[in-house]
């Protein structure tokens, strides 16, 4: 018997006299744990519900019910027109001449102007679009629900309050009276926005939409997966499984790990030096902004692959290998399946980065005020974050609301392409 | 009881001697480790794990259609040989293997040969039972597969089965191959691994340890198999059960650290063994 020891029947005394202390200990932790969780849902649901209750009126706009009559005179066409000469006509003096018939008592050429404010110059495309698509509406009048002016829009909404003083307005007394009468003969309405869904970028709160970023983000997002996740993966199997271990590949993982921790404008930097000044690629381009988040997710791939192929039990390998596998089918078959999950997980993490990420792209252009949706990954475009940013960064009251909108969209955009992930992850997970 | 590394003359621990290239055996083996016609023929095989010598320079001969049992006490090197005879050693980072191999007339020791067909010759059923997270079917099929044994969907099953039935788990799993080859049993497993080693129709087995997981039934399927097998391959086994080697084998060799210390015919090593080691082993004074 070891001196050591204590006799029998105290070791169970001895366990009993700790066992409070333990407890507690685990309780304790058990308490840390919870909390720190209930903190961080607090702190997320604050944040979802200061964008939500920010954003949601962005989802609904003011519409203004015009009936234009469509006046070949003003809209300085003959009787049969051609294309051409349609799509350069005078639409604004349509729209402007349907409000002045709805307030035929307006006169002076100030309150004209004040009047034709109330509805969004976005209505002239809309005209444009309509008789374009139906050259026999010329000489009828036409009925159609318009975007009314962001102002208007706030003022609906509540942003814009009447006790107010007149100047401090961005409406005065008579056109507050011209909205309270269209409402009266319900010729207002507050419907779903589908201007923020369908269109891009404008100076104009009432006609931006969100598009245009959302396109240009899913043409990033896809130009960096589709470079980062081969190329990641690559290099993951390549330094894990067949490099040899020498000064070279420390040196090498080294220089990975401090690309992972490089502020993200160095490689906005080096994007613009590399792809736009050597390489000449276009500017602001989906191409070029896939191509710099490409350099920035790869060390998370990378090293998250590694891992991932690291914690493969080598038992595995020697049973491939143990039966004449070449080392490829040994990877193939057995050692890339079981590494999937952890290799999807470092991809979800760094897309989800790049998905966010503003400051690169600003070096590389873009940052620029595009209206246009692109249509291919070399037209130029803007992406969601910096969307959010030029948003946020307008004067208008109208632009607050689409910001916390975008944020929505973001996140939606997010949650949808790490569920996508996560499913894709569940399918590969195998216990062994 | 006697200190037993005094029983080893000359040198002492075996750990200390990590400067020379080549060691000369610090121990003569007792018996014929040396055969007319071999299967393989090991000689001076050094073994290293980065500075820890585990095998110093061993010879041994394997024959043909025999089976070789290996004994001795745990970490004596068992293993490690085992793995030198189809160069498992090569994916250990840091173990390095020098000597000779000798087998039909090759060094496959050497750098250049391939050992994607040696381990097609030279099967392995390792200690710890390893089937791949696939379905059982898969696990006995891929070996056929990737070394393209079949056309058709038919011969594969047909070599499924037969692999099954011969490693005696046909009757077990016949009714769930699609399930997967870690839901069996650790016994279970064992014999799915060997099925997966024998489908590939190796010349030499490596068998380290096979039936420590095993209970007396499935033991003895193994056994027969082993006795069956003989006639067309080599086999190399590891054990730690005295009957076993007993039963199984015609010849017997003692490991203890790192050396060969005795080999020969099985029934002359467990009823007169020549060496005082290999006796205090075999009668239990040790192990
Ligand atoms: N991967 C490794 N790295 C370092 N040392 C190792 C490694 N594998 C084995 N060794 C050492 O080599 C020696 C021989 O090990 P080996 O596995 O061959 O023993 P064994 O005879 O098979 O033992 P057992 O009967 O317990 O299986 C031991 O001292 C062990 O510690
Ligand atoms: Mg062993």
């Amino acid at each position: 018997m070891s001196a050591g020891l204590p006799r029998k029947k105290d070791t169970i005394e001895i366990v009993r006299r700790g066992l409070k202390k333990r407890h507690a200990a685990a309780r304790r932790f058990k308490f840390t744990g919870v909390a720190a969780v209930g903190m961080s849902l607090f702190f997320l649901s604050l944040l979802f519900v200061s964008i939500f209750s920010k954003g949601y009126s962005a989802f609904r706009q003011t519409y203004v019910h015009l009936d234009v009559s469509i006046d070949p005179e003003i809209l300085g066409v003959g009787a049969h027109p051609d294309m051409n000469a349609l799509a350069n006509g005078d639409y604004g003096g349509l729209r402007k001449a349907a409000l002045r018939t709805m307030f035929p008592e307006v006169k002076k050429r100030r309150e004209k102007r004040a009047l034709y404010q109330l509805v969004s110059s976005g209505a002239d495309y809309q005209l444009r679009d309509a008789v374009m698509a139906d050259p026999a509406l010329i000489g009828t009048t036409l009925s159609l629900w318009v975007p009314a002016d962001d102002d208007v829009d706030m003022l609906i909404k509540g942003h814009i309050r009447r006790e107010l003083p007149e100047d401090d307005r961005r409406l005065k007394d008579y056109q507050i009276a011209w909205i309270d009468r269209l409402v009266a003969a319900g010729r207002i309405e507050n419907r779903f926005n589908t201007i923020l869904f369908t269109a891009g970028d404008s100076r104009d709160p009432e006609q931006a939409g969100i598009l245009g970023a959302l396109v240009g983000s899913l043409f990033t997002m896809l130009v960096t997966l589709s470079l980062s996740f081969p190329i990641g993966i690559a290099a993951a199997i390549y330094l894990e499984e067949f490099a040899p271990r020498n000064r070279w590949s420390d040196f090498i993982e080294v220089n990975i790990n401090n690309l992972a921790a490089v502020p993200s404008i160095v490689f906005g930097l080096l994007g613009l030096v590399i792809f736009l000044t050597y390489f000449d690629l276009p500017r602001s381009a989906p191409l070029v902004g896939g191509l710099v988040l490409t350099l920035m997710t790869l060390p998370t791939i990378i090293i998250a692959s590694r891992a991932a192929l690291a914690s493969v039990p080598p038992s595995i390998r020697e049973a491939a290998l143990g039966i004449g596998a070449s080392p490829m089918q040994t990877l193939l078959f057995h050692v890339l399946p079981l590494a999937l999950p952890g290799v999807l997980t470092g991809t979800i993490i760094g897309m989800a980065r790049a998905l966010g990420e503003t400051a690169p792209l600003l070096m590389i252009g873009m940052v620029a005020f595009i209206v246009d949706i692109p249509t291919g990954i070399f037209d130029p475009s803007t992406v969601l974050p910096v969307q959010i940013y030029l948003w946020a960064d307008s004067p208008e009251r109208g632009f607050v609301e689409r910001t916390s909108a975008a944020i929505m969209v973001l996140l939606i955009f997010l949650i949808v392409m790490n569920a996508l992930a996560v499913i894709l992850r569940k399918s590969f997970e195998r216990r062994w | 009881m006697m200190s037993l590394d005094s029983l080893l003359p000359e040198t002492g621990s075996i750990d200390n001697k990590t400067d020379h290239k080549t060691v000369a055996p610090s121990f003569k083996t007792v018996g014929e480790f040396k055969l007319k016609d071999p299967r393989i023929s090991c000689q001076n095989i050094v073994v290293r794990y980065g500075e820890k010598l585990a095998i110093n320079g061993l010879s041994l001969d394997i024959g043909r259609n025999e089976v070789l049992a290996m004994i001795g006490p745990s970490g004596c090197g068992k293993s490690t040989f085992l793995r030198c005879i189809n160069r498992m050693n090569d994916t250990i980072e840091g173990c390095r293997v020098t000597g000779k191999i000798m087998m039909d007339g090759q060094d496959i020791n050497s750098p250049e040969i391939d050992t994607v067909p040696l381990r097609a010759q030279v099967g392995m059923v390792f200690q710890k039972p390893n089937p791949f997270p696939k379905s059982i079917r898969e696990n006995v099929a891929f070996g056929p597969k990737i070394h393209g044994f079949v056309e058709t969907k038919a011969e594969l099953e047909e070599i499924v089965e037969n692999s099954l039935k011969r490693a005696g788990l046909w009757k077990e799993v016949k009714d769930r191959l699609d399930q997967p080859g870690t839901s069996l049993s650790g016994g279970q497993q064992q014999r799915l691994c060997i099925a997966r080693t024998i489908a590939v129709n190796p010349e030499v087995i490596l068998m380290d340890e096979p039936c420590s997981a095993l209970d007396p039934i499935a033991t003895a399927i193994i056994e027969e198999l082993i006795y069956e097998l003989k006639k067309d391959y080599t086999i190399c086994i590891v054990t730690h059960s005295m009957q076993q080697a007993s039963r199984v084998s015609q010849r017997t060799a003692y490991f203890h650290l790192g050396e060969l210390i005795e080999v020969g015919d099985t029934k002359q090593i467990f009823m007169n063994p020549k060496n005082r080691l290999t006796e205090d082993y075999i009668t239990g004074r040790f192990g």
